[in-house]
């Protein structure tokens, strides 16, 4: 099983590095689910996207490739667009009701 | 490298069309700005001729070890293309209509700041452009890239579809519910990454043909695999990703709903063959054992029922018609599941065939609604269709032919799409699955004949008495384009369902045969896969 | 045997030779027939395409809004070629032809295919169809355009682009080559019913029925499609010609036989019963009656329900295959006919008496497939397309005169008004039909060869079934003449219905004048009387129609020559005898003596032991009411409960729960309330996490799952 590694770095083997990423994943979709600011639940899904960061790089490491640190920066690269549109859409809706809220705009719904 | 870019001429070319209309859509003379959406179907349809032109034999034979499906693109890039021509029509008028009446009457002058046309075909464009990247995916990146730039844009044309606060709650629901399932889907990846070492398709495909021949495939690649489905299968509104759909699908003006029912599906489906080609569909479970490896078909099949059925008794409770057709959404791609679960050749081309149908049964029916209009203001309730036969009897039989079709009534396009999806999951052996779906599309019927019901039977209303048609006269035409491609299309079915056999021809699309050859030697190679 | 015993029995015999059943002569095991190609015949594909080109003719006409009588004349001209040509098809006819006219769907390679062209398969089956079907449908267009002139400024032309659809569609499903085309005129008939039945959108009812006939053959299309999926799956092809030729050689595989094709002719069935009207899926035929009257001759009682009968008789060799079905058949088609005629007996509406009918008629052919008697089936067919649809034309009439009036209580003495002679004569003598008047009428001959046939064949309960079938004759021949005594004879009196007709002969706020019919209604009652005159001759006709085809099947003879011996014998004189009675009945009932009839009923709900014969037979035995309770209840129900999982189990407990698991950790979140974006995002990861834990931490549950579906997993 790959995630027995045997190639210790500093002492840290990939499970301990999957371990971490897979706590971010989870952290991050809890913070999702629960927090109700939009600015935070947008961070949240932040903290989603870099535990996959983490998981490519410390992948790479494992295989000795580089190709998992090359899908980081390209996801940073959308992260980073998201950013923007998650700011300007957070913006526009403050505009209308000054909340960030996300409970406040229920209007579309099962009727 | 280079020999992949000939492929990639369509898509640079309308990236050139994104700068230019980028550029007149701030022009302060009014007929360049009007002029936006023309040029946008006029780069679309260069696109759409020089496409077959470039997939010649020769450029094909040089990157055919590249690609995982080389002729992916030929099929997928003529149909989005002309799939997209038609949500064109559909858009045009609605975008600043307000601001462009006033600067029109001169109650305001032209502010380059506050117009947003060119914004919203740059990013119609720009999303056509990320399915078209789809199909020449060859590694993780490039499909998650590609995936993303599909559906950034749409993120952006819903928020500004229409000056209602409903389009911009359900852009906000979209793009947050996206995001989510979007980091979902990308450590689906990484994990895939993780099991095999490499991010490139083809070498993954070994990659797991070598671990297939070792014993099956290992542990993490079937959670990635099964992640990265269920993320991905927010792109296609199936369950359990569908949540949002009937809200973003209201909220929306009917153009954008009309291009996220197609465009971010397609390009989601396509995203589903791809991965699922890496693993193959010829067994890895052991020798001898057919179809997807036993968690991802069970995944599969389970998505593919929930979806069906949710969607078609979500859709029986509705009394809005684009809810309604939101829910229909969520069947279709419940339909298409069973081509993926199917496989190669038949159920992908069947899957290919039906996007193309799925796409233009889609359009007609949203551009009933979008051409249809009250003070302004879309339509969005059942009932004001009613007695529609009277004020638009054109309009009327568009949305009775698009409810049969979608019905799956013969001989129209729905029909064949759908007998095509069912022949391929029975030719797999998956007759509960066709007969789940057969059950549901008789279930089917009862709300799309209220669509059908309504418009050409009922009387008129006071309320449906006072809509009108929308002053352009474009999305009239997008929805007499539809049909006719509703009733036409089966005609040259032929043609069209030989375009999609030519995607993928062999069902030998992984190594695992051979794999396979050696320790089975004593039975014959075409038990091994799916007939 | 002695001379005077033979004189006896040939003068018992006279019916039997009237019949010409002495050209029936039996083979038990005959090759099923096998068509050939043929060349040069792609002018039949028009029989095909007319009935088309009038659909667009009469949408252009509606289109630019023609208000006058153009689409009638361009329906009847263009079906009536389609008529002629069919005439022109059967005349050079000799043997099974498959006729190519263009390519549709070729899919496949080396080892499988499915190809479904548009082919015509012309056979004698094809053939005795298509004469009637085209026949009839363009007289009845013909009356049509009499009928509807009311409406010339309002859907003149929708309607008859409804009748060139439907007969585009029929002509598609009878003279398919492959089950495929067949389903599309399936489809086809079953929208363009949807469609007239609709024609009056205005009347609430008018929509349900069509809403109602839509979906409940949407139930025995499931079937069809399953049927020609499952064919497709054992014989590897939808086309007749390749299915019959491995039927006949029995060269298609055993081992995928079993449960896969034992199950074809069931579903088969199911169609068929959806589309002829049925036990369990009649319903929808009574209520399809709020469509025009010429829709209901034309499509509801002629042409269109006989399609069922048409699709069994189509696949009888793989009914063949599994001959229990046969006897299900047979017993459906009984029990329909006697429970159809039992509720016939006691309604008041004209159309929907006649509606019962139908559908007890069709119970008749049924019975006939289903004991080996094609040709009784087929003959039977034949004869009640003519006597119904006179008998629908008059009930139209009479509506068309009396302002909508179809309560046979409110119209009497029809027969001595002015104008309405023709009407009460052709009438009289379809009910005669209907009732089975021995000699002189068509009904009598194909009614007889069934109901001998059960006591020829062995099955289970056919003799049962016979019995079945000659008290339905008695109920038929009581509730056909209690219709023509109630309205065509007795004194003169009638109420004008609630119609209000708004063209030119409408009275003048004066006295209501019934509205005689002109000359084309009248034309085609005698042309379509005369018709079923014919048909009394044309058995040996109809019967050879289906030797050559794949229906064929030699009923089993008698055993003995004695009288008593062949059923064929005296099953005239006792369907004579019965159908006389019934006429009996219904003349003292209803013309003698119309009192005693409401002093009966009277008295029968009057005594608490009796009351609920006539009250269920009236409310048609709540069949409705009862498949309101069993299949809208639960579908409206399951809705909502899932509706309310979604509200409270997702939203409540789920969302609740999730908001305090963390709480309960102490991770300081802030408590989730009900934000609907949240919502779904944790119904999503939700179902997310729940698929995943199926998925790999339970695997005996993925084991038995897999098992379950089935495929390659």
């Amino acid at each position: 099983m790959i995630l027995a590694s045997t190639v210790p770095i500093n002492g840290l083997t990939l499970s301990h590095y999957m371990l971490t990423s897979s706590l971010l994943l989870v952290i991050g979709l809890i913070g999702f689910l629960t927090r109700r600011n939009m600015i935070v639940m947008f961070l949240c899904t932040e903290l989603m996207l870099q535990a996959a960061a983490i998981a490519m790089i410390a992948f790479g490491r494992y295989h000795l490739d580089v190709s998992g640190q090359v899908f980081v920066i390209f996801i940073l690269t959308i992260a980073a667009a998201e950013a923007a549109l998650a700011l300007a859409l957070v913006v526009l809706l403050y505009r209308h009701k000054a909340t960030l809220s996300a409970e406040a705009w229920s209007e579309l719904r099962e009727t | 490298m280079v020999d992949k870019l000939w492929f990639l001429i369509p898509e640079l070319w309308l990236f050139a069309g994104v700068v230019v209309i980028s550029v007149m859509g701030l022009c302060k003379a009014r007929g360049i700005r009007n002029a936006v959406p023309l040029v946008v179907i006029g780069f679309l349809a260069v696109a759409f001729i020089i496409t077959p032109l470039l997939y010649t034999d020769d450029r094909l034979a040089k990157v055919a070890d590249g690609l995982l499906i080389p002729m992916l693109g030929k099929y997928v890039k003529m149909v989005v293309c002309a799939i997209g021509i038609v949500l064109t029509m559909l858009s045009i008028g609605l975008i600043d209509r307000p601001l462009e009446q006033a600067v029109a009457s001169g109650r305001a002058r032209f502010d380059p700041i506050r117009v947003s046309r060119g914004e919203y075909f740059v990013f119609f464009l720009l999303s056509l452009i990320g399915v078209m990247l789809v199909c020449n995916a060859n590694d993780l990146i490039w499909l998650f890239l590609a995936l993303e730039l599909t559906s950034l844009p749409t993120y952006v044309m819903v928020a500004i579809s229409r000056p209602s606060r409903k389009a911009q709650e359900a852009a906000v629901k979209y793009f947050f519910l996206g995001a989510m399932a979007a980091s979902i889907f990308l450590y689906g990846l990484a994990l895939l990454y993780g099991s095999t070492g490499t991010i490139v398709l083809t070498e993954m495909r070994d990659a797991f043909a070598e671990q297939a021949a070792a014993g099956g495939l290992n542990r993490l690649a079937l959670v990635g695999m099964v992640l990265a489905l269920l993320g991905v299968s927010y792109k296609i509104v199936a369950v359990p990703m569908h949540f949002y759909a009937a809200d973003v699908y209201e909220g929306a003006a009917s153009a954008v709903t009309a291009f996220l029912a197609f465009v971010p599906k397609t390009a989601g489906m396509l995203a589903i063959i791809l991965l699922l080609m890496t693993v193959g569909w010829s067994g890895h479970l052991g020798p001898g054992v057919e179809g997807l490896p036993q968690p991802i078909l069970i995944t599969l099949w389970m998505i593919c029922v929930l979806t069906m059925t949710l969607g078609n008794i979500g859709a029986m409770l509705q009394r809005s018609a684009k809810r309604l057709l939101a829910y229909s959404s969520i069947a279709h791609s419940g339909y298409m599941l069973i081509g993926v679960i199917a496989g190669p050749a038949l159920g992908i081309n069947a899957v290919l065939f039906y996007l193309l149908a799925y796409g233009v049964m889609n359009t007609a029916a949203f551009a009933v609604l979008g051409a249809l209009e009250r003070k302004g203001e879309e339509i969005e309730s059942l009932d004001d269709l009613a007695g529609l036969r009277h004020r638009h009897p054109a309009l009327a039989i568009v949305m009775a032919i698009t409810a049969l079709s979608l019905v799956g009534f013969p001989p129209l396009l729905g029909f064949l799409g759908k007998l095509y999806l069912f022949m391929a999951g029975v030719k797999a052996g998956h007759v509960a699955l066709v007969l789940i779906a057969l059950i549901n599309s008789a279930i089917s019927a009862w709300y799309y004949l209220r669509l059908l019901g309504l418009p050409m039977l009922a009387m008129p209303t006071p309320t449906s008495e006072t809509i009108v048609s929308r002053p352009v006269i474009w999305p009239r035409v997008a929805a007499l384009v539809t049909a006719i491609g509703v009733v036409g299309l089966p005609l040259i079915a032929g043609r069209l369902l030989s375009a999609s056999e030519a995607v993928i021809q062999t069902d030998e699309v992984s190594p695992m045969v051979d794999q396979f050859d050696v320790s089975m030697a004593d039975q014959p190679a075409e038990d091994q896969r799916a007939p | 045997m002695v001379g005077a015993e033979r004189d006896v029995i040939a003068a018992a015999n006279i019916f039997s030779v009237l019949a010409g059943y002495a050209a029936l002569v039996p083979e038990p095991s005959a090759p099923i027939p096998i068509a050939e190609t043929a060349a040069g015949m792609g002018w039949a594909g028009w029989i095909l395409w007319l009935p088309a080109i009038s659909t667009v003719m009469c949408g252009l006409c509606a289109a630019l809004r023609v208000k006058n009588k153009l689409p009638a004349w361009i329906t009847v001209g263009l079906l009536g070629s389609s008529f002629l040509m069919t005439l022109a098809l059967w005349l050079q006819y000799d043997q099974p032809v498959v006729i190519h006219l263009l390519d549709w769907i070729v899919l496949g390679g080396d080892r499988w295919t499915f190809i479904a062209n548009f082919s015509l398969y012309v056979d004698s089956l094809t053939l005795l169809w298509m004469l009637f079907v085209t026949g009839l449908g363009t007289l009845i267009a013909l009356y049509a355009s009499e009928y509807m002139e009311a409406d010339v400024r309002g859907g003149y032309a929708r309607f008859f682009a409804g009748i060139s659809v439907f007969l585009f569609a029929m002509t598609a499903l009878v003279m398919a080559d492959n089950l495929l085309m067949l389903y599309l005129g399936w489809e086809g008939v079953g929208f363009a019913s949807y469609w007239l039945i609709g024609y009056y959108y205005r009347k609430p009812s008018a929509v349900a029925a069509a809403k109602k006939a839509f979906i409940v053959n949407r139930i025995g299309d499931l079937g069809l499609a399953l049927a020609i999926y499952l064919i497709w799956h054992n014989f590897g092809t939808v086309e007749y010609r390749a299915l019959f030729e491995a039927l006949d050689s029995g060269s298609y595989s055993a081992e995928a036989g079993g449960w896969s094709i034992k199950a074809i002719p069931y579903l088969l069935m199911l169609g068929a019963f959806g589309k002829s009207a049925q036990i369990p899926l009649y319903v929808w035929l009574p209520d399809a009656m709020e469509g025009p009257t010429p829709v209901s001759a034309l499509i509801h009682a002629a042409t269109m329900v006989t399609a069922g009968v048409f699709l069994v008789a189509r696949m009888y060799p793989v009914f063949l295959l599994e001959p229990a079905s046969l006897t299900v058949v047979a017993w459906i088609g009984g029990l329909t006919a006697l429970l159809a005629a039992t509720i016939a007996m006691a309604q008041h509406d004209i159309k929907r008496i006649f509606a019962y009918s139908t559908i007890s008629q069709l119970g008749y052919m049924f019975m006939g497939l289903g004991m080996l008697s094609s040709v009784g089936a087929a003959y039977h067919v034949f004869t009640h397309a003519f006597f119904k649809a006179v008998l629908f034309l008059t009930a139209g009439v009479v509506m068309h005169g009396f302002a909508g009036q179809v309560d046979l209580r409110k119209v009497s003495g029809l027969r001595h008004l002015p104008g309405f002679r023709i009407t009460s004569f052709t009438m009289l003598y379809a009910c005669a039909c209907l009732a089975g008047v021995p000699l002189i009428t068509n009904g009598f001959w194909s009614k007889d060869a069934i109901m001998a046939q059960a006591f020829i064949s062995t099955g289970p309960g056919f003799r049962a079934l016979g019995v079945i079938a000659i008290i339905t004759a008695f109920l038929t021949a009581y509730y056909a003449f209690r219709v023509w005594f109630r309205v065509c004879a007795g004194p003169v009196h009638f109420e004008a219905g609630e119609e209000q007709p708004d063209d030119d002969h409408a009275p003048e706020h004066g006295e209501f004048r019934p509205h005689a019919p002109r000359l084309a209604v009248n034309l085609v009652l005698i042309v379509i009387t005369i018709g079923a005159v014919g048909s009394i001759f044309l058995k040996g006709w109809a019967g050879e129609r289906i030797e050559d085809s794949t229906a064929a099947y030699y009923s089993p003879l008698a055993q003995g020559a004695g009288f008593w011996e062949d059923p064929h014998h005296w099953m005239p004189w006792v369907a004579s005898a019965v159908g006389l009675l019934g006429i009996a009945v219904a003349g003292y009932f209803h013309l003698v003596n119309r009192k005693a009839a409401d002093g009966l009923k009277n008295a029968m709900l009057a005594n608490p032991a009796t009351r609920w014969l006539p009250t269920a037979m009236e409310n048609k035995w709540y069949v409705d009411e009862l498949y309101h309770l069993m299949f809208r209840g639960p579908l409206w129900l399951g809705g909502h409960i899932l509706n309310l999982f979604d509200r409270y189990i997702i939203d409540m407990a789920i969302v609740d729960g999730v908001a305090r698991v963390p709480r309960l950790l102490g991770r300081g979140f802030q408590p989730l309330s009900n934000g609907i974006l949240q919502s779904y995002a944790v119904s999503m990861a939700g179902g997310v996490a729940l698929l995943g834990i199926l998925v790999f931490l339970m695997p005996q549950l993925v084991d038995w799952l897999s098992r379950w579906m089935g495929g390659a997993g």
